[in-house]
């Protein structure tokens, strides 16, 4: 064994003077306890000093290593505190400062990898032996990938970058870090990448922490079940599938029905709640996505809202980790005791992504050509949604996937893999979005499996049997399509389900306060509004609500303060609604 | 000295969840030896699944691969997986290497542990017995009586009340029959898990059940052999304590599921609908364990769910062949407040023969379901037409199928929280004479709502009294 000689190769412009090479030899034979063979190449890119090889070992003494130290740490340090990529001249000198200081020739050992293949976004890397699964490599031209893949004698590696100027041969380093991305307050009003770099050109964020992206989800004797409502703000949702802090509720409905819509208006109706929201859009066009941003900040939105964006344009691999950034994101808020609303824009297009990476890397595709671990993939992300037990700071993570379905079918691969993750869905029907019905809610389709619990007992009072009534309304309307001489008492509950269902209906980024909806419901259900046209419900409501704000703001403070609806309360509400229900039919004719 | 004779591997290769280790080729691990390793200073276990040749063997981790490479040591532990068992496991909750996660402490030195891969009881050892485990809940009793020690499947959308109605069974079959139960939390969400063990400790039915959880969240390895966790715990109790055990199983798909997800991994090729080619065997070898033996019994209630809603996917088309009773939930009947939503008419047990139920029995039950079938058929016209216009055999049959359909609601335990009335134990020959009151029209004169969420037909009464003061 001690026989084996070691080759050691020094790169430089000028051969080492006998001494230096006594002295080299001396290192590292001490080093690697056996006798050692100098090997010299020239090589005139070392401007000055040289730099050894020992096997996969690099020590260097070379000038272009200590530039190349100043480029990484420059590069650092804009990472960390700027992520824009300028540094400004404050930051500038005490770093100039420091890396001059530091400006002593020392010996850096680290293992140097060689691109083998590159293409399509995933590179092979010979060498590197000991790099962690899910480490982050650094490719050279400062292109970043992940090792996913570690074979006898490569690594297959995903790139978060352009595969351009990486090229056969070209070297990789290991960074030690495993993926993740910097977290922190000022992040909030922000829109980043899903590396954490900001994409609205106002300048650096200042990071409070790196946190890794894949972490594991909170477990069972860490949670606490759900009890504070989310209020999304549209009267379909509150009172009928109503949704809690930590609860994952899926939007779920073909294109252009009004999904993004729902989530866009939830995260509208949290301003002064004290909620935190991140937006990650996956692989959509970037400019629906400047427009969501645009949206959100005319309704003041943007101030506590984070827009994480992967655009179609970005390479699959970032596609792949925005969810799973955004969510690290959320957590670093959850896990300091602040409640997070999180929407996934989505992930049907995420799951594509994911088969794209696999099927490139060479897996074997399963059901739909996804790859086996497609329900772990989702299921691992919405996990991490969580209620925080109150010995972990009582936080929450309130997750809202969107998933786009194919002309209506919920029974798809990743469709019915979602729906058995989350804690129900909303179902969106294009039916119902083309008749005018919006939000196109699906009433028997759609469920909420833990909101009931977070329900205040007055929105829970105010919205009983609602449910039941649309969905008989449902039903019956299906069986009298085909009939005309209907009795009198089945005429009126159609025509009664017709008006509920209209009053179901809400103009887009107008949110309605839970003190406002229990008004509207309790009037719709307590018969008070029967004499108003369907087509003209949710004007009605408009006025109603404006009506009870001029005349009985006592109402609402009082919903607002007691969160339950006495009798005496109710009888209040539906006495003034008969009163503006009068009005308002008699200023028709 | 121990350290000594452990066997160490080096990682080769990495692969999500599939590991691949060299090991000296004259000192192999076996087929499912559990090995660990380091990462990132916590030890991990991983357990061999094949021998690919070259001294290597290929390995499923146990938790995630971030932080492995190439070169890391692995120690192989000289055998498989195991899990503790006996009465330090009740009231306890574990991961599937049987570590506590509980909160609760580490479990006492030297508690004994059983390896999670066992082999089936011999076909010498089976017992056939056509008992009726009585549930105490009158629709499981009455319509499908489930076999004691056989296997139950329970299909339910979700929100139905799945979770409710295990764990009124938990309830019931615990505390009337002083059996143990074991629930194994298979890919599930961990929200359900959390809720389901503060309610069992709410409840004081913590300390008659073990509960083991390897959720959604965990890597495929976990839920592929979470279910064999608590197998072995089962076992346990059946094989040396002669004890008749209870065992849950939420939700036997995600078994398959994980072992479809780690196949292609494992370099298997695909099968219909991209299954793993070994579904029907994995099932099997699960399944025929969970059988009764001369030394005791074990019951099972597994829920199923149906992916893609597609009934004929080959997961819950295996795993129909293994069952005994099924218990479908509806969402129409969760709908109408009739709680447990057990739809009678798609239930069936095996066991309801005149032989076995006896005759009276027997005759009850068929009564009922062809009163409710009737009244199915009848809906579509009363929706239309009303009731008024239906004969009056008809109106007969609508009067006693909106009795039944009362009577076969029932106030749980479990649920006292929720709707404030006391939760009731049925007796089975109570419930018999129950519903044969009924479809017999000795109980056609009391008003429909003293029927709701009641027991026995002594208690109709009583409560027709009530409403008529």
């Amino acid at each position: 064994m001690a026989a084996d000689i070691v080759t050691a190769k020094v790169t430089g412009r000028v051969p080492p003077s006998p001494e230096a090479e006594a002295k080299l030899t001396e290192i590292i034979s001490e080093k690697y306890g056996a006798p050692v063979k100098l090997v010299f190449e020239r090589d005139s890119s070392v401007v000055a000093g040289f730099r050894l090889t020992v096997g996969d070992d690099i020590y260097d003494w070379s000038l272009e290593r200590h530039l190349s130290d100043i480029k990484e740490k420059l590069s650092r340090s804009a990472a960390a505190e700027n992520a824009g990529g300028h540094v400004s001249a404050e930051g500038l000198i005490p770093l100039m400062h420091e890396a001059i200081e530091d400006w002593t020739p020392r010996i850096v050992s680290e293992t140097i990898g060689r691109v083998v293949t590159v293409g399509d976004g995933i590179a092979t890397v010979s060498g590197l032996s000991d790099a962690e699964y899910g480490e982050i490599l650094l490719f050279d031209g400062g292109v970043r990938g992940l090792a996913e893949e570690l074979d006898e004698d490569k690594i297959g590696c995903i790139l978060f970058g352009g595969d351009e100027n990486i090229k056969s041969g070209s070297r990789v380093y290991r960074t030690g870090k495993t993926a993740g991305i910097p977290v922190g307050e000022g992040f909030i009003g922000r829109v980043i990448d899903p590396l954490g770099t900001p994409l609205d050109g106002k300048g650096a964020i200042a990071a409070d922490d790196y946190m890794p992206t894949e972490a594991p989800a909170p477990g069972i004797i860490d949670r606490t079940p759900v009890s504070t409502p989310l209020e999304t703000g549209l009267l379909v949702i509150d009172s009928m599938f109503p949704i809690g802090r930590g609860q994952r509720e899926l939007i779920i409905g073909d294109r252009r029905t009004g999904k993004t819509t729902i989530a866009t208006d939830t995260i509208i109706n949290q301003k002064g709640k004290d909620v935190i929201c991140i937006y990650v859009a996956i692989g959509q066009k970037a400019s629906s996505v400047a427009k969501i941003a645009d949206t959100l900040a005319s309704h003041g939105a943007m101030e506590y809202t984070t827009v994480v964006l992967a655009s179609a344009s970005d390479s699959v691999p970032i596609q792949y980790i925005a969810p799973y950034a955004g969510c690290t994101l959320g957590e670093y808020f959850m896990k300091r005791g602040r409640d997070v609303l999180i929407v996934y824009d989505d992930l049907s297009k995420h799951a594509v992504a994911y088969r794209t990476m696999s099927l490139l890397l060479g897996r074997f595709p399963g059901r739909e050509a996804y790859p086996g671990d497609v329900f772990y993939l989702h299921s691992r992300l919405l996990e991490r949604a969580a209620k925080l037990s109150p010995e972990l700071g009582g936080g929450s993570m309130t997750a809202l996937p969107i998933v786009e379905t194919l002309s209506g079918d919920v029974s798809a691969y990743i469709p019915t893999n979602t729906i058995s993750i989350t804690d129900g869905q909303i179902y969106l029907e294009s039916n119902l979005f083309h008749s005018g019905q919006r939000p196109a809610v699906n009433v028997s389709l759609s469920v909420s499996r833990v909101g009931g619990d977070a329900q205040t007992p007055a929105m829970r009072s105010a919205s009983k049997s609602l449910r039941l009534l649309l969905e008989q309304y449902g039903e019956t309307e299906v069986f009298t399509r085909f009939s005309s001489d209907l009795d009198e008492t089945t005429r009126r509950s159609i025509m009664y389900g017709e008006l509920l269902t209209a009053f179901m209906r809400q103009p887009k980024n107008s949110p309605m306060s839970a003190e406002h909806q229990i008004i509207v419901l309790v009037a719709a259900l307590s018969h008070a509004a029967d004499g108003v046209p369907a087509s003209r419900a949710p004007e009605f409501a408009l006025g109603l609500c404006a009506y009870f704000d001029e005349k009985l703001p006592s109402v609402s403070r009082e919903l607002a303060e007691k969160k339950t609806l006495s009798d005496e309360l109710r009888e209040k509400i539906v006495t003034a609604a008969t009163e503006y229900a009068l009005e308002f039919i008699g200023s028709e004719n | 000295m121990e350290q000594e004779n452990k066997v160490r591997g080096t990682i080769i290769k990495i692969s999500g969840s599939v590991v691949d280790v060299r090991f000296p080729t004259d000192n192999m691990p076996s087929i499912y030896e559990e090995l660990r390793v380091l990462v990132k200073g916590k030890e991990a276990s991983m357990e061999v699944l094949r021998h690919i040749g070259g001294g290597v063997v290929r390995c499923i981790m146990m938790t995630g691969s971030e932080g492995l490479y190439r070169g890391a040591e692995v120690t192989a532990t000289g055998a498989g997986i195991s899990v503790p068992v006996g009465k330090c496991t009740l009231g306890r909750m574990f991961d599937v290497t049987g570590r506590p996660i509980d909160g609760k402490g580490e479990l006492p030195e030297g508690t004994k542990r059983l390896p999670i891969h066992r082999p089936a009881p011999s076909y010498e050892e089976q017992v056939t017995s056509s008992d009726i485990l009585e549930t105490g809940i009158k629709v499981i009793d009455l319509c499908e009586p489930y076999p004691r020690g056989g296997k139950i499947g329970l299909f339910g959308g979700a929100g139905v009340g799945k979770t409710v109605l295990i764990q009124e069974l938990i309830h019931n079959v615990g505390t009337q029959h002083g059996s143990y139960s074991l629930f194994a939390g298979v890919g599930e969400r961990s929200r359900e898990g959390n809720e389901l063990w503060g309610e069992m400790k709410r409840r004081g039915v913590a300390d008659m059940t073990a509960m083991v959880f390897g959720q959604m969240n965990e890597t495929p390895g976990v839920r592929m052999r979470v279910a064999l966790s608590g197998l072995s715990m089962a076992e346990y109790f059946r094989d040396e304590e002669h004890r008749d055990v209870l065992l849950f199983i939420d939700n036997i798909y995600r078994f398959v599921q994980a072992g479809s997800e780690v196949s292609a991994l494992l370099g298997r090729m695909p099968s219909a609908v991209g299954y793993q080619p070994t579904l029907a065997s994995e099932m099997g070898e699960l399944q025929e364990r969970i059988t009764s033996t001369k030394n005791g019994s074990v019951t099972s209630v597994q829920a199923v769910y149906v992916p893609a809603d597609d009934i004929t996917d080959p997961a819950p088309a295996t795993t129909f062949a293994h069952l005994d009773a099924m218990t479908v939930l509806s969402r129409k009947i969760a709908g109408e407040g009739i709680y447990p939503a057990v739809d009678s008419l798609e239930s069936t047990s095996q066991l309801l023969e005149p032989d076995i139920v006896g005759d009276e029995h027997y005759r009850v039950a068929q009564r009922v379901e062809e009163i409710l079938q009737k009244y199915r058929e009848l809906q579509d016209i009363i929706v239309i037409l009303g009731v008024g216009e239906l004969s009056d055999e008809d109106k007969l049959v609508v009067h006693r199928a909106r009795r039944i359909q009362r009577f076969l609601s029932q106030p749980f335990f479990v649920a006292t929280k929720f709707s404030g009335i006391d939760g009731v134990y049925v007796k089975l020959e109570d419930t018999v004479k129950g519903f044969a009151a009924i479809v017999d029209g000795e109980a056609d004169g009391y008003p429909e709502e003293a029927f709701y969420n009641v027991g026995t037909i002594d208690d109709v009464v009583k409560k027709a009294k009530s409403i008529k003061v």
